[in-house]
């Protein structure tokens, strides 16, 4: 990084703190500081949604896998649209209607107190492991580019986010957010139309695509099923709708951005507008990895992308000659690519595809020096688009984009310190231990509640990241949850027999179920959502069946 | 504690901004999925694995 990129980057930051702080200001009531008083126009609130989904790894992580594996993660998002229509036309008008802080405070009014609890608990154990981790995941990759310790990233990214979201609130995270958002999609826009005017002289932007899709980079739509593979068509669609759901109707990081609208008009037409935008979004995401992995056909990549990990072995033996052969093979490669978009026959293409794999065999062989002299497991998959960034980009452009990675990760890191504060104190703190505090009182409590998750999340990121891989066991737990919450919102919304003991069966068996599946099978996890769902909705209904619920039915009709 | 700002419940008839009612907005949405899978199927068939 360069003086200008440290100006643009600082720049940004400050001036995302700087907007926070001005845009919150005001939040005097808990309504104004939860919910925005419910003032909130559709713009806004659209962009905040997905500026809270699109995490700093989604940034750079979505770019390496296009690198390594392809296109085809572009298919995880296919259920997107049709979960936000579901999400538009059931679950807005309930909660609105309901006058709720939390998407589980809805569960009390329909079902009864321990729903609402549990449930609550779910999503905060939850929603604490993974703000941890969009914590540090980025926190780690940019440490090792910006030559920062990991603890020094993390103290400024979660500092920084702190000091907006505990002063002011919803209104500061949404406004930031939709800052950030201006900040990812220049970013993005950046990095794209570098990638392809970075393409040697006489690789035209065609030949890029066609050597993209020769090496099987371009593989966006897989109409294959298998229950094993993670990303096809189906799996997106069925899968990835159900994991949608659960995020955008049962996750109160999301409904909480929906919430502040000023109508339930501008809330739908929030979800409508990334309906439209998401997809093409991610597509677009994953075609600037695949032309950055055209970008490295023709300029030598590091053998090993993650700096840090290279500078431990680069001194043996074994990795110099690891390296001498990635070099000559790299070479060939080269030539066998410029053959092909030349020739485009079929000889050149054998010959293209042999570098290829020639190529891999040379870097797994550096991989594995790695692995036996640190001892552990070495993905760079995060390291690969910010190595082409940081190298390769001009004077200003890197500060531009890295800034766009910055945003990103306290775009979703302040909407979830929000959320963890607002079901903290509305569904646990105000429900069970002071119930009849006056407004001032949770206020400040909301405030406290703010600061002590950004504390938490700050503290777990720098212990997780020394947990090094284990980063994505975490990540995985986490989404364990998600069908099991949504089939009980299913219960909610659409069984009218459905009663609370129905609800928390439900749930303990669809948990049981994902725990079951995760141990014993090798399914890919996008159907998890949809077997837990299933498993509750089937739990709840045998068991409102049986012991219908003492209390009565409650207070929310289900029409 | 002040409860929620109240939303009235005339706001779930107020139409959206195009289409005329949500069901037609719907259905776009819809439609307009089907047009990406579309589009990225050709996409795929047309360059991956290019011969």
């Amino acid at each position: 990084m360069r003086t200008l990129d440290w100006a643009v980057l600082v720049g940004s930051l400050v001036s995302i703190v700087l907007y926070g702080l001005y845009k919150g200001r005001g939040s005097s009531t808990v309504a104004s500081y939860l919910l925005a008083n419910k003032t909130m126009p559709w713009w806004a609130m659209g962009l905040s949604i997905m500026a809270t989904q699109t995490s700093a790894i989604t940034f750079i992580g979505t770019t390496g896998q296009a690198y390594v594996d392809g296109m085809r993660f572009v298919q995880f998002y296919f259920g997107l649209p049709l979960a936000m229509i579901v999400v538009s036309a059931v679950s807005v008008p309930f909660f609105h209607r309901a006058g709720v802080y939390t998407a589980y405070e809805f569960l009390e009014k329909r079902f009864d107190s321990k729903t609402r609890t549990l449930t609550s608990i779910v999503f905060l154990i939850q929603r604490g492991l993974s703000v941890g981790v969009s914590l540090s995941a980025p926190a780690v990759v940019m440490s090792v580019l910006l030559g920062w310790s990991d603890r020094k990233t993390i103290l400024i990214m979660g500092g920084l986010v702190i000091i907006y979201t505990v002063f002011g609130g919803i209104k500061a995270v949404t406004w930031t957010d939709v800052q950030q958002m201006t900040i990812m999609f220049l970013g993005l826009a950046t990095a794209l139309t570098m990638a392809i005017v970075s393409l040697p002289k006489g690789v035209s932007f065609r030949d890029a695509l066609y050597l993209a899709g020769a090496s099987g980079k371009l593989n966006a739509v897989d109409l294959s099923f298998d229950w094993n593979t993670r990303y096809n068509l189906w799996s997106g669609l069925i899968g990835g709708m159900f994991l949608a759901l659960s995020y955008f109707g049962c996750d109160q990081s999301q409904v909480q951005r929906y919430l502040t609208g000023k109508s339930i008009r501008h809330s739908r037409i929030s979800l409508m507008f990334n309906a439209v935008v998401k997809v093409p979004m991610q597509f677009f995401i994953l075609l600037t990895g695949a032309l950055v992995f055209v970008f490295f056909l023709f300029e030598q990549p590091p053998m090993l992308f993650n700096r840090a990990e290279r500078e431990r072995v680069e001194s043996t033996d074994e990795y110099r000659a690891a390296e001498q052969r990635y070099e000559q093979t790299f070479a060939e490669r080269r030539r066998a690519a410029a053959a092909l978009i030349a020739s485009r026959d079929a000889a050149a293409r054998r010959q293209y595809l042999s570098s290829l794999k020639d190529l891999e065999t040379a870097r797994a062989a550096g991989i594995d020096v790695v692995r036996r002299v640190t001892g552990t497991e070495y993905n760079d998959t995060n390291y690969i688009f910010l190595t082409f960034v940081t190298r390769y980009l001009p004077e200003g452009l890197v500060g531009v984009v890295m800034a766009a990675v910055f945003a990103a990760a306290m775009g979703s890191i302040a909407g979830e310190l929000n959320s963890l504060a607002t079901a903290s104190v509305m569904d646990i703190y105000r429900r069970h231990i002071k119930r009849q505090g006056g407004d001032a009182h949770y206020l400040v409590v909301s405030r406290v509640a703010t600061g002590f998750w950004g504390l938490y999340a700050m503290i777990f990121a720098i212990f997780v990241t020394r947990l090094g891989s284990l980063i994505e066991a975490v990540n995985l737990v986490g989404s364990l949850f998600y069908g099991s919450v949504l089939g009980v919102f299913v219960l909610a919304f659409g069984v009218k027999r459905a009663n609370g003991n129905g609800a928390v069966s439900g749930l303990l068996a669809g948990l049981a179920t994902v725990a079951w599946l995760s141990r014993n099978t090798g399914i890919s996890f996008l159907w998890y959502n949809v077997a837990a769902c299933v498993v509750v909705v089937v739990v709840g209904i045998l068991v409102s069946g049986l012991r219908p619920a003492s209390g009565g039915p409650g207070t929310v009709e289900v029409k | 504690m002040d409860e929620p700002p109240h939303i009235s419940l005339r706001d779930e008839e107020e139409p959206p901004p195009v289409l005329g009612t949500w069901r037609r907005l719907y259905a776009a949405i819809a439609l307009y999925l089907l047009l990406l899978i579309v589009l990225f199927y050709l996409f795929t068939v047309t360059f991956n694995g290019a011969r």
